[in-house]
């Protein structure tokens, strides 16, 4: 009867030669590391906050004189309405965390790199929805820090040539932040969710034509490519088990950590805060933000220290085969990037003081640096590692993948192999 | 670099000058039924007459378990569905202090120290040279000693201040976030359910791949 059914919807739609040809038979790296485990929890954390989010929506009212209220009603009236906030607001930072670990694993193994780039262009797309989406859900609580972190980002576009007032106007429906800000917020983030969804396939159709990066670097060749299924769907379901546990440490036992003391406090336009912080996932770029003393500078230094991850396949000139893994320059420069990341981090969180600001400014310049110099560090690294000679096993791996990809097509056609 | 690096290291250890508030007594907040009945005793004794605790309803103490008697007679007239506003209109208050008292639900909530905070706040309060009442914690405060910290002179009053300071931290606690228990309750089971969970995918994860090595 099953078969009869599956016979039916194939003679209709590629069903079985779909779930074949990308799961079952879709060929994987067999030596892939626990690091490649992100996407997938990428994809399950968005599930959750999309499921969790249209929950909210139910009981949620999206006015600027009752927004506050409608979340009190959900953290006590709603059944498990606090358990759906709790999920919804520590899944924010459960995503962005997957993200810059799944943006971090690229930029380590080099996976930016031909014939990988619409992959990590397509990321940085969604990078950028991710963040608006964040962005934009943070002013639905109406709280104090709510209100001011939409004030000070929306007056950002000020900085915009020539037109920068009317940006903010736009953005905001108002000359400040306020009602109509809010509703459009809410319209955009219930929208954006799904503009992420439609990333993310194509995301998926880039992943399955280039197929996944792996630790070596190398494509590898089919003897050492293995069915997704049962072998990494296993695997990340064993990675999901650990990440949910993680996760829902942080909602039932800590889930006011991941919500600002001020946001606590209704929105009150006539009050600002001692000290507006962004969420956590962003404080690196608020860091470098107010590391420059020009406003627009800032602001464009801010916007570029997002967006130069795209530059990655241009300026990354080394021919070595996996990343960071054979290059030790590489590798040295990638974790004092990431100290650094973590050290503007730390200034984005404090108030400026001389202190904080003479290190935001070293850390920022270094950020900007380690991307200016790569091409020129990456180009002297090979040459150098070509001059030494590579390391005799990834000679080896080089050459046996090579001789593989010959006979493969001659396998192929005596029909060793489908 | 090293420099750089140094400064580094010795900024992590010196905190910077605006976080030198006066050091919060950090304390267990007492989560029992009881300690929250005597903290609502407390709070409506002293506290009430100008704070509101507008998102706490006065079904949601009956639905904690406090003694159904003691809400009837707090409620008075107002329906157990009723919100525990304040008994105090806003002009009153503004006539009075100048100011609105802040809605009180959410207190524990809503300043950095949370429970600590709010605790060493309530004593907090102690006589000034000029003989004016003034508080460590929030020196700019508008509210009143209503404890009466600052005029507890004899040890014995003071423990007796703390302890009813304890209770009403304990009540608005359980005020800021209801189902606290409830929630570390079922995060026992989720966790240990995905404790077990997780080992058994680890196992089919072995068993699935013992077949390629």
């Amino acid at each position: 009867m099953a078969n009869k059914i599956i016979q039916w919807i194939d003679r209709r739609f590629p069903l079985t030669s779909f779930v074949k040809h990308e799961l079952t038979g879709y060929p994987t790296p067999r030596n892939l590391s626990y690091w490649w485990n992100f996407g997938f929890l990428a994809g399950i954390v968005l599930t959750l906050q999309v499921v969790t989010g249209i929950f909210l929506a139910m009981h949620y009212k999206p006015d600027a004189s009752v927004a506050f209220d409608s979340i009190q009603h959900i953290m006590r009236d709603v059944n498990y309405g606090w358990l759906l906030r709790f999920m919804h607001s520590t899944g924010a930072s459960a995503f962005f965390l997957v993200i810059y670990i799944h943006m971090a694993r690229t930029l380590y193994y080099g996976s930016y790199r031909a014939p990988r780039e619409l992959m990590w262009w397509t990321g940085q797309g969604l990078l950028l929805l991710l963040m608006a989406t964040a962005f934009m859900g943070y002013l639905l609580p109406w709280g104090q820090m709510s209100f001011w972190g939409a004030t000070v980002i929306t007056n950002l576009f000020r900085a915009t040539p020539f037109i920068g007032d009317q940006v903010v106007v736009w953005l905001r429906g108002d000359y400040a932040v306020g009602d109509d800000t809010l509703t459009r917020f809410f319209a955009l983030h219930y929208l954006f969710p799904f503009l992420i969804i439609a990333g993310v396939v194509v995301h998926l159709v880039a992943l399955h034509t280039v197929r996944s990066s792996n630790p070596s670097g190398i494509d590898l060749a089919d003897k050492d490519n293995i069915p997704f299924h049962p072998y990494f769907t296993s695997k990340d379901f064993f990675g999901l088990g650990v990440f949910l546990i993680a996760y829902f440490t942080v909602v039932f036992f800590f889930p006011h950590s991941m919500i600002e003391a001020e946001n606590n406090i209704p929105a009150n336009p006539m009050v600002t805060p001692n000290h507006i912080v962004p969420e956590w996932y962003f404080l690196p770029f608020y860091a470098i933000l107010r590391s420059v003393p020009n406003m627009v500078g800032g602001v464009a230094a801010m916007f570029l220290s997002v967006m130069i991850f795209a530059f990655m396949p241009f300026l990354d000139r080394s021919r070595i085969p996996g990343g960071a893994r054979y290059r030790p320059v590489y590798r040295v420069l990638f974790f004092i990037f990431m100290l650094d990341i973590l050290v503007l981090g730390y200034v984005g969180y404090y108030p400026p003081t001389s202190q904080t600001i003479a290190i935001g400014q070293v850390a920022t310049f270094y950020y900007f640096g380690s991307f200016l110099l790569l091409p020129f560090i990456s180009k002297a690294e090979d040459q150098w590692l070509f001059k030494k000679g590579l390391p005799p096993n990834i000679i080896a791996l080089i050459e046996s993948e090579a001789i593989e990809k010959r006979i493969l097509p001659q396998r192929r056609r005596r029909g060793d192999i489908t | 670099m090293n420099k750089f690096i140094a400064v580094l290291v010795l900024h992590c250890f010196i905190s910077p000058a605006w976080a030198e508030e006066a050091k919060l007594e950090k304390i267990q907040v007492d989560t029992s039924v009881l300690a929250v009945e005597r903290g609502v005793d407390t709070f409506m004794n002293a506290c009430h007459g100008c704070h509101s605790l507008k998102y706490v309803h006065y079904r949601d103490l009956a639905g904690f378990g406090v003694n159904k008697d003691k809400i009837s007679a707090w409620r008075g007239d107002s329906t157990l569905d009723a919100a525990m506003t304040s008994l105090m209109s806003d002009d009153a208050a503004m006539q009075s202090f100048g100011k609105i008292p802040p809605d009180l639900s959410m207190m524990t909530k809503a300043r950095e120290g949370g429970n600590s905070y709010l605790y060493s706040y309530l004593i907090g309060y102690y006589l000034t040279p000029e003989g004016m009442t003034s508080n460590h914690v929030f020196p700019e405060t508008k509210m009143p000693d209503a404890l009466g910290m600052s005029g507890a002179t004899d040890p014995a009053q003071r423990s007796e201040v703390q302890a009813k300071a304890h209770d009403i931290v304990s009540f608005l606690s359980w005020a800021a976030d209801p189902h606290e228990a409830e929630r570390l309750t079922l995060g026992y089971y989720v966790i240990g359910y995905l404790i077990i969970l997780t080992l058994l995918l680890y196992n089919v994860m072995l068993a699935v791949w013992s077949k390629i090595k």
